[in-house]
């Protein structure tokens, strides 16, 4: 099982603890993860705020890279995933579009023919349900999480996106498989905010709160996110001054590191203390 | 004024229906920032309709916008109405009628850092917004908490085809695609 691995920015920056749990837990599940080759930033929000064609440039640089490669691209962040699989489609689709990108990212070529995945999609389908039982040494059935989505996962508007794109339930049944107790709740696609962190902190800082709010008042341990920038806006909330009624945000892959080696490798990275949701894990009785 | 080429000019430029619209005010219902928009998000969509340039464009609403997308799958004409904002955004700089230009500023150094480097250096975008905005000081501490878990990454990523990169660019700016 070979995927071509597109980390993203914020998993070699401030998010470097994703990637090494990504990489621990796929690892034991006996998936290969290849780096793409020399790949470059897919432009996130930015790009296609200033130009749209330097945003589906930036990212069919990408995409003509790991196509020669011919294995499904594995982007963990929201951003770089819907960017991906949003150019990836619309070149497919829309020729002339094409032949101008490629005229732009010459002599690279990109076709959108690569299958674009996200890591929950990698957990359901790619390593798949079953299997992803087989390694869970440690009962998490005392801790209680939130699932939360984030705004751009499944919010993909000209193609079918691999979730409902209001009520996505794919990542539930995924936590489900680990042991976890999954609490229902209405902010699993509210946005924290996103990428106004810095030129809008206010606003961040009041939608981040909200969905913090809302988890701690319905009794959650954590909350579980894919997307690296959810989990920062929300991580970030008590150096903005929340610094009563916060939970650990935690990765999706966490929580699989939890239930496989019963620790966390990233429990130093976390600006929200993880320990009362380490304090919750016990071993697995054996049958 | 009205100018009434606006809306032909929006729908091309954003290749969205925006006449499709029937003010439903779905858009608006589900916004996570409305309370904070000078025109509610299908007020815009309808302003764009009547031709009102200059209210759309010089609106606090279009920079306001998250990209959420929520409103976009909502819409029951199917209008991606991020995307229409995105498109008025773009306008609204090169009319120079854009209400605040902090995003614009950010996302610019973001692509700049990009273009040097191939990934983002995020120090570096973020002294140089910090510096242009004069305003050193006031995430300080944010910034300090972020360093001391190690998640403030001090040196830049390099790809090796910086040239490549910075052709990207280069063509765009030119608009010189290969020849078909």
């Amino acid at each position: 099982m070979i995927l071509t691995y597109y980390p993203g920015c914020s998993l070699k920056t401030s998010s470097k603890f994703y990637d090494a749990s990504i990489k621990r837990v796929f690892s034991s599940y006996g998936v290969q993860m290849d780096e793409l080759d020399d790949w470059s930033c897919c432009g996130a929000s930015a790009a296609h705020t200033i130009d749209d064609k330097l945003a589906h440039a930036l990212v069919a640089r990408n995409l003509s890279i790991a196509e020669k490669k011919g294995n499904p691209l594995f982007a963990p962040c929201s951003a770089c995933y819907n960017r991906a699989k949003t150019t990836n489609e619309t070149l497919r689709i829309d020729r002339s579009l094409r032949e101008e990108i490629n005229g732009v990212i010459s002599p690279l070529n990109c076709l959108g023919t690569v299958e674009v995945l996200n890591i929950i999609e990698i957990f359901k389908d790619f390593i798949g349900l079953e299997r992803l039982t087989e390694k869970l040494r440690y009962d998490l059935s005392s801790l209680k999480v939130v699932p939360y989505y984030g705004c751009v996962l499944t919010r993909i508007t000209k193609f079918m996106p691999f979730d409902d794109r209001e009520d996505p339930k794919s990542m539930d049944m995924v936590l489900w498989i680990s042991g976890v107790e999954t609490i229902k709740w209405p902010y699993k696609m509210e946005c924290c905010g996103a990428s106004k962190t810095l030129t809008d902190k206010d606003l961040t800082f009041e939608l981040s709160s909200r969905i913090m709010d809302m988890a701690f008042t319905l009794g959650a341990d954590a909350i579980v996110t894919p997307c690296p920038l959810c989990q920062l806006n929300l991580d970030i909330l008590p150096s903005l001054g929340k610094k009563e009624r916060v939970l650990p945000i935690l990765f999706l892959s966490e929580v699989f590191e939890l239930a496989i080696f019963g620790n966390l490798s990233g429990t130093s990275s976390h600006m929200i203390p993880v320990d009362g949701v380490t304090g919750k894990i016990g071993k697995k009785h054996s049958p | 004024m009205k100018d009434s080429a606006f809306l032909k000019e929006m729908e091309e430029a954003s290749k969205e229906q925006i006449s499709s619209c029937y003010q439903c005010y779905r858009c608006t219902i589900g916004c996570p920032v409305v309370s904070r928009m000078d025109l509610k998000p299908h007020m815009v969509i309808r302003y764009i309709i009547l031709g009102e340039r200059e209210k759309v464009l010089s609106s606090k609403t279009i920079w306001t916008c998250l990209q959420c997308i929520t409103c976009s799958v909502r819409c029951p004409n199917d209008i991606d109405i991020a995307h229409v904002f995105d498109t008025a955004r773009k306008l609204s700089i090169k009319e120079e009628m854009a209400s605040n230009r902090d995003t614009w500023l950010f996302d610019s150094l973001f692509l700049e850092s990009v273009k040097k480097h191939g990934r983002l250096n995020e120090i570096e975008a973020i002294l140089k917004y910090k510096l242009a905005k004069k305003d050193l000081f006031s995430d300080t501490k944010m910034g300090m908490d972020m360093f001391l878990k190690g998640r403030i990454g001090i040196m830049p990523h390099n790809i090796k085809d910086r040239k490549g990169m910075g052709r990207i660019f280069e063509n765009l700016k030119e608009g010189t695609g290969r020849d078909r």
